[in-house]
């Protein structure tokens, strides 16, 4: 192979092809369609990419993820409101809350698998939408959650449209990068074969506990900060944020994408944005024709879009 | 005080015949069936459609409603459930996830978005020591308790009851004597998903009758699986109950936070019992 080729082989085996693809495309998308729109959908991708840690690459299924882009969204909102309206800080904070949760939930919850793995972040996803509902509405404003205004430094305005799409956008870039490294790493392979077999894991004397417990407090804060970046984007939160109904999005997103996949997570993140925006106007009884696609999903097409395609390249590998 | 106690028996009662269903699949087929709480809104929107048809009689209306919902669980077992079982447990609660989504959708097309009000059949009180309950939910409490003997006869009495019994102790001995389990579990599902349909008749007039009340059932349902045991006939009734006593012990002292008071306790009990399956 020439020193081009090699150069070529590198860059798209370290990731850098998807990342062209993701910056390219996402522009292209933003300026043909809606800069605000797209920013949604990137946003949405970054919280795909966290769900997906969990599913994908731990085998963990979770049916109450919205708990942790909803504890994001208000712990950005509170602080903006209650703290200082820095969005930065909000950020931060926003990611913090995340974290907690998955330090405080992660013991009960990641010690199951399978159906109760999902089931149980259900039922505190439930608590946590009544908690903002009804418990601490005073703080949350309930129902009608909480506008915000965010102080600006110059250019660093979350109020320009242009701003956030490149802000959200690069967001997008790190969160994916992170997820690659950590793919790649020793840590990526331990989660590995914690979804293959953890109990052999565990016989080569690896405590699989902590490791879960690592791994769902990434999960849960990138969710977050996918949240906090919900907020800033939208400049108000409320409990649709945190609502349990809206899980079957992600999950959605997840499947259709391809689990596990380094692309998967944003092809599906995008798939669904674009068919809950725009089939929706043309189809009105689209949440059926969602049902009837994770159906068949769950039958036929397991490894989505992403996985199925690299089923094809690796057929064509093997052939040449 | 006692009231609250009423409550409590009444709702448990409640639970018990809708969790039973759920219990049964989870421990036979080790499969979370979210499909469940669909039978349960079917069951509560047939009786609805059913009861100006029949002329306001409760008891007909019930019936028919239950024989409607029939053909609806069948078809969900031998279409989904049937096809998932044994091969892919994970991916079968994502299709039965599915179905309860599709399912929604399909009554939120046929009867609308909004809550359908459905009024107590019977209207009367019944004075007992020192308060009144509506005689309404004292026929549900009796319901339960003959629906928990009937069942405990069933499974102990009848072939069908052994068989199905055994099964969940050790599939493969039973299979190992000739017969085939899965007839019998899908029997199971049939009854199962009949007393989720009947749960939903029975509760629609104390609570409300809208097109998400599946996805509430099935998180509660996973709740009295999780604190009684799973497929564990008793503990599921003594769950139902006690969960019933603390849904109407919170509702006392703070009405919303009933539905999450019985997540916390489910919490509680997973952290000291975790589940292994």
């Amino acid at each position: 192979m020439g020193a081009g080729q090699v150069m070529i082989k590198k860059f798209s085996d370290s990731g850098g092809l998807n990342i062209a693809v993701m910056i390219i495309g996402f522009t292209a998308f933003a300026y043909l369609a809606s800069v605000n729109k797209v920013t949604d959908f990137i946003i949405f991708c970054i919280y795909v990419l966290g769900f997906d840690l969990l599913y994908g690459r731990m085998g963990r299924i979770s049916f109450g993820h919205m708990l942790y882009l909803g504890a994001g969204a208000y712990g950005a909102a509170m602080s903006a409101k209650y703290l200082t309206p820095d969005p930065f800080l909000a950020i931060l904070m926003g990611i913090a809350c995340g974290a907690t949760v998955g330090v405080l939930l992660g013991p009960i919850v990641v010690r199951t698998k399978g159906a109760a793995f999902a089931l149980i972040n259900v039922a505190f996803n439930q608590i946590g939408y009544f908690l903002v509902l009804v418990a601490l509405a005073r703080y949350t404003g309930g129902e009608d959650g909480v506008s915000l205004k965010f102080s600006t430094y110059g250019f660093l305005n979350f109020g320009n449209v242009h701003f956030l799409f490149v802000f959200c956008l690069c967001s997008l870039l790190l969160v994916y990068y992170v997820m690659q490294r950590l793919k790649r790493s020793a840590f990526g392979a331990l989660l590995a074969g914690i979804k293959e077999n953890e109990i052999r894991v565990r016989f080569l004397g690896y405590n699989t506990l902590v490791y879960k417990w690592i791994a769902f407090i990434m999960s849960t804060s990138i969710s977050a900060f996918a949240g906090t970046l919900f907020t800033l984007n939208y400049g108000f939160t409320n409990p649709s944020f945190i609502d349990p109904a809206r899980n079957v999005e992600v999950i959605f997103a997840a499947l259709i994408g391809g689990p596990g996949t380094e692309l998967g997570p944003v092809v599906g993140g995008t798939a669904y944005m674009v068919i809950s925006n725009y089939l929706a106007r043309y189809i009105t009884r689209w949440e059926l024709f969602l049902g009837l696609a994770l159906l068949i999903i769950a039958f036929r097409f397991r490894k989505g879009v992403m996985g199925s395609i690299q089923d094809l390249m690796a057929k064509r590998a093997q052939k040449t | 005080m006692w009231e609250v106690v009423a409550y409590g028996l009444t709702i448990g009662g409640i639970l018990y015949i809708i969790s039973i269903g759920f219990s049964l699949t989870f421990g036979s087929m080790r499969i979370v069936n979210f499909a469940h709480g669909l039978i349960y809104a079917v069951g509560a929107y047939a009786l609805v459609t059913m009861l100006p048809l029949v002329k306001g009689n409760f008891l007909l209306a019930a019936v028919l409603a239950v024989l409607i919902s029939l053909p609806v669980s069948y078809i969900i077992e031998k279409f989904v459930i049937r096809r998932l079982y044994g091969k892919s447990i994970d991916y079968a609660i994502i299709a039965s996830y599915a179905v309860l989504l599709m399912g929604v959708d399909l009554i939120k097309w046929i009867w609308g978005a909004n809550p359908l009000p459905l009024s107590d059949p019977i209207g009367k009180n019944l004075a007992i020591l020192s308060f009144e309950i509506p005689l309404y939910r004292v026929v549900i409490i009796l319901l339960s308790f003959l629906i928990f003997a009937g069942l405990s006869l069933f499974f102990k009495k009848t072939m069908i009851g052994k068989i199905v019994v055994a099964g969940l102790q050790d599939r493969e001995a039973v299979q190992g004597l000739g017969i085939d389990i899965d007839k019998y579990f899908a029997i199971v599902f049939l009854l199962g998903s009949a007393l989720a349909a009947l749960g939903g008749m029975l509760y629609g007039p104390i609570s409300t009758v809208h097109p998400y009340m599946g996805f509430r059932v099935v998180t509660l349902c996973f709740a009295v699986v999780i604190v009684g045991g799973q497929g564990n006939l008793r503990g599921t009734a003594l769950a139902s109950y006690v969960l019933g006593m603390v849904m109407a012990l919170t509702a006392w002292f703070w009405g919303p936070a009933a539905d999450a008071m019985i997540f916390a306790v489910m919490a509680v009990v997973l952290i000291f019992r975790p589940i292994e399956f």
